[in-house]
């Protein structure tokens, strides 16, 4: 690997952990000027009848009456340390917390992903073979109608169906193998309209290449070419979108296990957001941006390796999200 | 979707429906060799599941069991000294009997003996020192906050022998008894509560006498009880003393109320928490047990901020009293399930009296208070004064579902009579920050609220003893004043209950309280499979007596 790949990757990498700290501060200034926090919640719950005094004194023992800039202190020094502190509405350690929750995320969000990049495939397969008159021009509406129906109508619509009518998954188990499946499927539906979209747009591009006219000549049948010619320089740009995708697989995973019941990530981040309880929302908030850069990361330094055409500009060069006609070395000129 | 599309699903439901009758038939057959049946006829073991909108935050017992949620399970998980039924009616439990002297300062308490805490620990007057102290102080500095309800008179209490324990206070306090049959007086472990703070928010790691005890938990998503066999010292009141019948009691949080309610009619779950009041009698009709227990305290109201202009006017607080239909809430919004007002506390709550009179609804006579007040019907219908319109704003109360649509009703029958409501909504934390009890712009505040005896009523009216000043009345009402410290000062039920009726005559001929109806804070559907459970004073089901049929 030459000397430019290593200064593009360390480029990067300072970026990376650049935005993993902005993160950090940036979330804790904008819980902090909200009001309220489960502490105070409670206290100010006329339900629990706390006097004055009590309240001042007991916000006064959990440091909440200090400024913001020496609670963020506090809570940096010990983010940085390794030490996610304790979470202010359950107090218990939010590293527990989070371990308690996120293997059910990792899941549901893998599943979701399979789930979408197996459909994303079918139809893109579909809008390149699938004869005229069934349905290739209505396959290419899919990844619209996918994004815009959201994925709590379809988690309903599953549970209702799969259920309670047909009874095939029991709501109350949402860690079951068939609920997982529904959850992933509900939740993979609107993530791969934006990989088909991709794949599609690349796929169209591809078929019209000369080599792919050349291996149709030569009477390959549709699935070979697909498999063997079109596909792999087809998924190229879908590294980048799944990468982007990762954002929206944490998000959607929220509405989805809120839906189907299942204790994740996603739920915690509602609990701890309708409560505003910072230790834990800071812990999730940088989980989410490491897993974030690191996955775009990985996705910026396999792609030069990957594509030699990629040039190594360090962040000016976006990644292409088709193939860049001018650099292809088959001259367009040669079409028969 | 079309009809169409349901035909494969409806043969195929009638196959399962086929495949669980037969599964039926055999549990039947082999039904006569499971020999678990208790002497009363009914059967012993049998799981529940009870599907819940929430399980709150913490589980540290003082900062969680007055929460309206895992108050479902400290009640299984944990006694209480004294037991408290749904009329208010205190009798014994651990506590078997108890004194007071003449002023209500000093309480002797005589304890059951062989009680043990699912730690082996035993249940005695050591042990009921510890919880009055942590339940009176805390332990702030780690986050263990006091039992916000438990009286702030409390001086100290001493372990006389093995079972007796002796309670001084202050002042008079009558209501000390009642306190602890309620809310957050649950008996935990001295173990438990000589722990830190992270170790009692650790459910598994906390020890109750209860006929339950924690099995497994996950945070947010669920809880199992599981029976305790040895467990020998229900309240008699409930008619049982020896250990529940159900096996295993699973609570898990299903967010979404119509999943819920779906759960149990196909028979997933055999408990739904707070459904909505429309649905009741649909699922009434389809043969699910619905129940709408009644709990012990306000009535869902205003408490109304006399500071703040036209409210510092008795005309127009008055004129408020008399112009809202209370009948037409509960025909529109509510259920029969539902109760007309009588007071401004819960009629069932010992002490409460009837002044339904002073409820009645009469737009004339509102009418002619305001015209009184000088308040004069402009032409577009709305009241004016100096230029002034007759406004009030209301600020939905964001724990009741049913909050803005009541106040959209009341909205219109104000209209009629010329007022214009504004009517605001927040969330949860918004509502907590800017909306309180006599606060600026906020007129009338929402109440929904359990409280411990009629008695502390009193107390929370005005900002004596740091009382919560819920009309902003300060000291200035000397009628009210006087009720409040004869009440406090009443060294018995009986002397206290002629006080109690002359305070809730007052505050509603004031217009202080504009009561709307009487209060269903929670609502049950249940399997008809399951039965026997017990509600107590406030409207907790406890699954203790409960049985389940196959």
């Amino acid at each position: 690997m030459s000397k430019a790949y290593f200064n593009y990757a360390g480029k990067r990498l300072l970026q990376a952990i650049v935005v993993i700290l902005l993160s950090y501060v940036f979330t804790f200034v904008v819980v902090s000027i909200l009001p309220g926090d489960p502490i105070t919640n409670v206290l100010n719950n006329p339900q629990n009848g706390f006097t004055p005094d009590e309240i001042k004194e007991i916000i006064a023992a959990q440091g909440l009456d200090k400024p913001i800039p020496v609670q963020l202190w506090n809570a940096f020094s010990g983010f940085v340390t390794g030490d996610l502190g304790l979470s202010m509405r359950t107090n218990r350690p939010v590293a527990t917390l989070i371990g308690e929750v996120l293997p059910s995320t990792l899941v549901l969000a893998s599943a979701g992903l399979a789930v979408a990049l197996f459909l994303a495939t079918i139809i893109a397969y579909g809008t390149q073979f699938l004869p005229p008159r069934f349905g290739q021009g209505l396959l290419r509406g899919f990844p619209s109608l996918f994004l815009s129906v959201p994925n709590f109508v379809i988690g309903l619509v599953l549970i209702h169906l799969f259920g309670f009518q047909l009874g095939v998954f029991r709501v109350i188990e949402p860690d079951s193998l068939w609920a997982t499946l529904f959850a992933a499927i509900a939740l993979g539906i609107p993530i791969s309209a934006q990989i088909a979209e991709v794949l599609i747009a690349n796929l169209d591009h591809e078929s019209g290449q000369d080599y792919a006219a050349v291996a149709r000549g030569r009477g390959l049948g549709q699935m070979r070419l697909f498999v063997m010619h079109l596909l792999k320089p087809s998924s190229l740009p879908v590294i980048t979108v799944v990468a982007l995708t990762i954002g929206e697989l944490l998000g959607g995973s929220l509405i989805t296990e809120t839906v189907f019941g299942r204790n994740g990530l996603g739920s915690l981040v509602q609990r701890s957001v309708s409560t505003q309880d910072l230790p834990v929302l800071q812990a999730v908030v940088s989980l989410a941006a490491v897993v974030f850069v690191v996955v775009n990361l990985i996705a910026d330094l396999t792609y030069p390796l990957l594509d030699p055409r990629v040039k190594l500009l360090g962040s000016q060069q976006r990644r292409p999200t088709t193939a860049d006609d001018s650099s292809l070395p088959i001259s367009k000129a040669v079409t028969p | 979707m079309n009809d169409r599309s349901f035909r494969p699903l409806l043969s195929r439901r009638r196959l399962l429906t086929a495949t669980s009758a037969l599964a039926f038939a055999a549990l039947v057959a082999t039904a006569g060799v499971t020999p678990a049946l208790a002497e009363d006829g009914a059967h012993d073991g049998g799981d529940v599941v009870f599907l819940i909108d929430s399980l709150g935050d913490t589980w540290i017992p003082n900062n969680s069991a007055i929460s309206s949620f895992q108050g479902h399970i400290w009640g299984h998980v944990t006694d209480k000294l004294l037991y408290v039924d749904a009329d208010g009616k205190v009798s014994p439990w651990i506590a078997e009997r108890w004194e007071q002297n003449d002023n209500a300062t000093e309480f002797t308490l005589h304890l059951r003996t062989g009680v043990t805490f699912s730690d082996g620990t035993p249940l005695d007057a050591a042990a009921v020192v510890a919880n009055l102290d942590i339940w009176y102080a805390g332990r702030k500095s780690e986050g263990i906050n006091p039992i916000g309800l438990f009286p702030k008179t409390y001086d100290h209490a001493e372990a006389v022998d093995a079972t007796t324990v002796k309670v001084f206070f202050k002042k008079p306090t009558l209501g000390f008894i009642p306190t602890l049959g309620y809310h957050g007086s649950i008996l935990i472990s001295p173990k438990t509560i000589a722990s830190p703070a992270s170790a009692q928010a650790d459910l598994s790691k906390t020890s109750g006498s209860g006929p339950y005890v924690v099995e497994s938990w996950k945070e947010g998503d669920y809880v199992t009880l599981a029976k305790r066999k040895d467990y020998n010292w229900g309240p008699v009141a409930v008619g049982q003393t020896g250990p529940a019948h159900l096996d295993t009691i699973t609570y898990k949080l299903v967010s979404e109320p119509s999943l819920r309610v779906a759960a149990v009619q196909s028979g997933q779950a055999d408990v739904a928490y707070n459904a909505s009041p429309q649905e009741l009698e649909s699922l009434k009709s389809e043969g699910l047990t619905v129940a709408t227990p009644r709990y012990l305290g306000f009535v869902n109201g205003w408490a109304i901020n006399t500071k703040l202009a036209p409210y510092d006017d008795v005309k127009v607080r008055q004129a408020l009293q008399t112009g809202i239909n209370r009948q037409e809430i509960i025909d529109t919004v509510y259920t029969p399930d539902w109760k007309l007002a009588t007071s401004f506390i819960q009629s069932n709550v010992p002490g409460a009296t009837d002044q339904r009179a002073l409820l009645a609804y009469n737009p004339e006579k509102a009418e002619k208070l305001l015209d009184e007040a000088g308040w004069k019907k402009g032409s577009d219908g709305i009241r004016v004064k100096d230029g002034k319109p007759l406004l009030l704003t209301l600020n939905s109360n964001p724990y009741l579902a049913t909050s803005k649509s009541i106040d959209e009703l009341i909205s219109q029958q104000l209209g009629k009579i010329g007022w214009k409501v504004q009517i605001r909504a927040y969330d949860v934390v918004t509502f907590g920050q800017k909306v309180k009890y006599g606060g600026a712009g906020v007129p009338a505040y929402e109440v929904t609220r359990s409280f411990i005896d009629a008695g502390t009523v009193a107390g929370i009216l005005t900002n004596a003893n740091n009382g919560e000043n819920w009309f902003a009345l300060d000291e200035s009402d000397k009628t009210l004043n006087d009720l409040r410290d004869k009440i406090a000062g009443a060294g018995s039920i009986e002397a206290r209950k002629p006080l109690l009726d002359e305070l809730q005559k007052y505050v509603l001929d004031q217009g202080y309280f504009i009561p709307r109806t009487q209060i269903v804070q929670r609502i049950y559907v249940q399997s008809p499979k399951l039965k026997g459970e017990v509600y107590n004073g406030v409207a907790y089901a406890s699954y203790y007596t409960a049985t389940k049929s196959e």
